[in-house]
């Protein structure tokens, strides 16, 4: 307990200073900051950053993205100083493999996250919150992501239960229920997901139906899975509404904000998970709970933006988690190899262990790469929108940590599958993270689909005139592909006398280019073959998807291994190393499916695909006559 | 390897004598035929007395018994005739393979007998057992006609039995039956590797297994018995939904006091079909049609449906668009004014074949109105609309000739499954 008195001592004299800091803008040193303000009143509109969106067209757009996004070193002190007890309580404080076993975190283990003011990390100062900026939140979510049920209950209160009233809540709502949500006196949950729906909007049953004074809606339905369903006092609700829209009453779906004190709420008991099991997830049950018209999250009707916007704001910490994660498993894990000794040789000598750790810690260097360069870009003043590239961080980190985690065990051997050990735990906790905030199948469509909608827009009326068969363009298109096919250089401008990228790295550079020329092609024709129908072609959108995710990776490793080698940090040459490797690594794999999307490759097996599924499904059974069976 | 090449010499001039006991100690073991075992040494004979007609096998007793009056007329009698309809199954059909075989040791006439055992067959209901088959190739004496040089080989020796080998196997393939090791067996016995009836077996064991699961809605065989259950399994096999659920909405049954038979009405329906049917205007009727006639192998059940008209093209209800705040996590539609290209166009109509919607089907015991109004009432237990939509019935009366045809086939089926079951 003495650790966690200091800790909230120091919090206490941090809050003070972070007042000073407000002062600063966040994200950017001064010269790139100026170049901000320029570009910004060029444009004249409220800019929306659109990196990964211009890459749909074949274009970089590096001023996005280079120089790598900084804090300045009053916020990097800010910061250090928070690290360092939020990393001492974990250490000393949360016995994880307890909280596994009894699937349940201990109260006085959420009282020291409590007063270390972890749950409010992003509330504004204003209303008791640490009023962190995402760059902040994600390095946090280094060290909270080291216990995953603590992880997934602190992201449900905060990264998406309390994010409605945050980003679309009146002022009043705000003074009312964030400075609790803060100290942490209340716990929120978020509820979307019912027995009948997930994603679809259309199915769900929640129903809110207005009072005859129009005062009060109650509120009817069941809703599942819901992180801290049992412990939270303040729920995000979605539920349908009536809404009468030119004239016609439609059913729209509308967010409450709804107090357990209201009554009629009930959980139901905590479900058995395969991991993260300390966090608390319910079923929540809602029986004509009266909700008071002011808590209303947005507007009458306007429930669906809500969701949208809570469920894309909060994917971008994932990244850091993991990373997190997968650092303090190559440190546990390095130990071991470094000590065992198999045939009178340490285990770190043999080739395929080797193999093993240079995959986690590039994996890692790309994850932390692109989720501090996303954290960046959304702390940038204006209203960025990053829900694409936070997207692209998610799915790229839930996977690289699924099989880092995995190759750790496998280092480990059998040690790793003991319960005795940690190990299994992460295995465990982990798996949740290609599932929850949105499947990565969903999360690919979501990340293709947007861009391709951006290159649509702007393509269509070239390609109309290419399909009507303009000479012009058609000619304009034949010098196009003579040109590549005779060796084009691409050259965005990153690399040479005014480029942006360090030497070092000017052959990773030069694959980023071409992959992003030939991308942009690529989805031109895309959009040429099937047009508006681009919807219904999963198989070819998630292709897309990967390359985009690739390009992504390969622009945030560049222009963060340029900055170090540029200001000299501590082992810039191995950041160097690791940039080269993953970008070979990408460039080969973006080709690769860059030629599977062309038309009539034959490395694309999507017809095959398509007709064993179909088969299967058909039957709704592996169809194959067994290995044993006899015809005569 | 090299042991075993010295040891052979030797244990060749141990048993030198008997090439038997070499075969055994080596456990080399010759099968030999239940029925011919005791007579091959004679058969063998035989052949040698074919290529050389002078010298005669010393005749055996029962021969003895044949010869003194080889120019009277010998009568003729049907073996098969002389088991009734009643007792006519695999054991009296065994029966009288084994009676011919004993009955003279050269198996005089045995073409004659096999073509006539194959016609008897399905009369005894053994015409889809491989054993029966096998039993009769065995009747053919063995290695009499493998041709022994080239120039046999080259032209069709002992044409006769080859063409009646071929007929067994013929039959065979009629009814679907796969030969197996035993047939090989026999067959390169009677006739050797390069004769008809063994290219003929070769030519069933390339196509017969190729053909075995061509079918991917297979019949069950045999069929069963119960009508309910052949019916449950008729809509299964014409809904061809997995999800359709299936209703017995009455079983057959008779009311003892006043003698009234109520017949059996199994219906299905799927998921599907029940929203459709939901969706159903309430100002156009639904129609009962019927009986269709569906073939399981031999036998041919009606059913009947309950469907619509197609709406006319004028009404017919737009596509709905999809509401753009339908999914939470990605667009489900682009708003691009882009058509797909026509290379990459692969739908296509070949006529645009469009039927009403079909709601339900069902199967019933009695093919009158009043059956069919019982379906309907328990179909509205499920589907409440139903109660409001004018249903029409417009059932024609021409299968009803079929369908005395059809009881003609049933009996003969119910015949065959009778034979089945006593054969069992």
């Amino acid at each position: 307990m003495t650790s966690l008195a200091a800790a909230r001592g120091e919090v206490g004299r941090l809050s003070g200073r972070m007042a000073v800091v407000r002062g600063f803008l966040r994200g950017l040193t001064g010269p790139a900051l100026l170049g901000l303000h320029r570009r910004r009143s060029l444009h004249g509109a409220p800019r929306s950053l659109a990196y990964a969106k211009e890459l749909f067209l074949g274009s970089i757009v590096k001023e996005e993205v280079f120089p790598y996004p900084e804090i300045t070193n009053e916020e990097l002190n800010e910061i250090n100083q928070f690290v360092g007890p939020v990393e001492k309580f974990f250490n000393e404080d949360v016995d994880s493999k307890k909280i596994d076993h009894d699937a349940k975190i201990p109260p006085e283990t959420l009282e020291g996250l409590k007063s270390l003011g972890l749950f409010g990390m992003q509330i504004p100062e204003e209303y008791g919150g640490l009023g962190l900026s995402n760059t902040m939140y994600a390095r946090l979510g280094e060290i909270i992501s080291l216990d995953g049920s603590i992880a997934v209950t602190l992201a449900a209160h905060q990264a998406i239960g309390l994010k409605g009233i945050l980003i679309a809540g009146t002022d009043e709502q705000k003074a009312k229920y964030l400075p609790k949500l803060a100290s942490g006196e209340h716990v929120a949950a978020f509820c979307l997901t019912e027995p009948g729906s997930g994603s679809d909007a259309a199915s769900i049953q929640t129903r809110a139906t207005a009072t005859a004074d129009g005062k009060h809606f109650l509120l009817n339905g069941s809703k599942v899975w819901i992180s801290n369903g049992g412990l939270a006092d303040i729920f995000t609700v979605f539920a349908r509404t009536e809404v009468v829209e030119d004239g016609k009453t439609k059913d729209k779906i509308t967010a409450f904000i709804v107090e357990k004190a209201f009554g009629g709420v009930a959980s139901g008991k905590p479900e058995d998970k395969l991991g993260i099991r300390g966090s608390n997830t319910t079923e929540v049950h809602f029986e004509n709970t009266k909700v008071p018209v002011e808590n209303i999250i947005g507007e009458l009707g306007g429930g669906f933006k809500v969701a949208m916007n809570i469920l894309n704001s909060g994917r971008f910490s994932m990244g850091s988690a993991c990373a997190g994660i997968i650092k303090k498993l190559i440190e546990l894990t390095a130990e071991y190899a470094c000590t065992r000794k198999q045939f009178n040789k340490r285990l770190s000598e043999f080739g395929l262990i080797q193999d093993k750790f240079a995959l986690m810690t590039q994996r890692t260097y790309v994850m932390e790469s692109m989720a501090y360069l996303t954290a960046g870009m959304m702390d940038r003043p204006g209203l960025p929108d990053c829900s694409v590239e936070a997207a692209m961080v998610k799915v790229f980190s839930s996977e690289s940590a699924w099989l880092c985690i995995s190759e750790a065990l496998q280092i480990l051997g059998g040690l790793g599958y003991m319960k005795d050990y940690p190990y299994e735990r992460y295995l465990r906790d982990c798996r949740i993270l290609l599932i929850f905030e949105g499947t990565n199948e969903i999360l690919r469509m979501y990340i293709a689909l947007t861009g391709m909608q951006h290159a649509g827009k702007l393509l269509t009326e070239k390609i109309k005139e290419m399909k009507k068969g303009n000479v012009g363009v058609a000619v304009g298109m034949f010098v196009k592909k003579l040109r590549d096919s005779l060796g084009r250089k691409v050259d965005f401008g990153l690399t040479g006398k005014e480029g942006v990228v360090h030497p070092s790295l000017e052959e990773s550079a030069k694959k980023l280019e071409e992959n992003t020329y030939y991308f942009g092609c690529l989805v031109e024709s895309l959009l040429y073959r099937f047009g508006k129908t681009v919807v219904d072609e999963q198989l070819a959108l998630k292709r897309v998807a990967d390359i985009l995710i690739n390009l992504y990776a390969m622009t945030a490793t560049i222009s963060r291994a340029s900055r170090s080698m540029r200001i000299g940090l501590r082992n810039h040459d191995h950041e160097i190393l690791l940039t080269n490797m993953f970008c070979s690594e990408a460039y080969f794999k973006n080709n690769y499916l860059m030629a599977e999307l062309s038309k009539h490759a034959p490395e694309n097996l999507d017809d095959s695909i398509k007709k064993i599924a179909t088969t299967v499904l058909d039957k709704r059974a592996y169809v194959c006559s067994h290995p044993l069976e006899r015809n005569f | 390897m090299k042991c075993v090449r010295v040891l052979l010499p030797l244990l060749a001039r141990d048993s030198y004598g008997d090439p038997l006991a070499l075969g055994q100690a080596w456990g080399l073991r010759r099968t030999f035929s239940c029925a011919q075992t005791p007579n091959m040494c004679l058969s063998r004979g035989f052949r040698t007395s074919m290529r050389k007609p002078t010298s005669k096998p010393a005749p055996t007793k029962r021969e003895e018994e044949a010869q003194p009056n080889p120019k009277s007329l010998v009568t003729f009698e049907d073996p098969f005739k002389r088991f009734d309809q009643d007792c006519r199954n695999k054991a009296t059909f065994s029966h009288v393979l084994n009676v011919f075989c004993k009955k003279d040791v050269r198996r005089r006439g045995h073409v004659e007998f096999i073509y006539a055992a194959l016609q008897k067959m399905p009369e005894f209901g053994v015409e889809r057992d491989l054993r029966v088959y096998n039993a009769l190739l065995d009747i053919f004496p063995k290695e009499v006609f493998v041709p022994q040089n080239s120039i046999q080989r080259m032209f069709n020796h002992y044409p006769r039995q080859q063409e009646c080998g071929v007929q067994v196997l013929e039959q065979m393939e009629r009814y679907g039956i796969l030969p197996d090791a035993e047939t090989k067996f026999l067959l390169l016995q009677i006739f050797g590797q390069k004769s008809h009836p063994f290219l003929k077996y070769r030519r069933m064991m390339y196509w017969f297994p190729k053909f075995k699961n061509i079918n991917p809605y297979p019949v069950p065989y045999p069929l069963p018995c119960d009508p309910v259950d052949i019916a449950k399994l008729s809509l299964q096999r014409i809904s061809a939904d997995l999800d359709a659920r299936i209703t017995v909405y009455q079983m057959p049954s008779v009311e003892e006091k006043t003698r009234i038979t109520h017949p059996y009405i199994v219906g299905i329906q799927s998921p599907d079909q029940q929203s459709l049917l939901q969706k159903h205007s309430p100002d156009r009727p639904v129609y009962v049609e019927g009986p269709f006639p569906l073939w399981l192998k031999k036998t041919c059940v009606y059913y009947y449906l309950l469907r619509a008209e197609l709406l006319p093209p004028g009404e017919k209800e737009e596509e709905e668009d999809i509401d753009p705040e339908r999914n939470f996590y990605f667009p489900m539609q682009l708003d691009l004014d882009l058509e797909r290209d026509l290379g990459d166009d692969d739908s296509f109509d070949v006529n645009e074949v469009e039927e009403g919607p079909v709601f339900a089907m069902c199967m019933v015991g009695s093919e009158d109105q009043a059956t069919l109004a019982q379906w309907i009432r328990g179909l509205q237990e499920t589907n409440p609309i139903l109660g409001h939509i004018p249903v029409v019935f417009r059932l024609e009366s021409g299968p009803l000739k079929i369908q005395a045809e059809t009881e003609m086939e049933e009996t003969y089926e119910e015949e065959a499954l009778q034979s089945q079951k006593l054969k069992q």
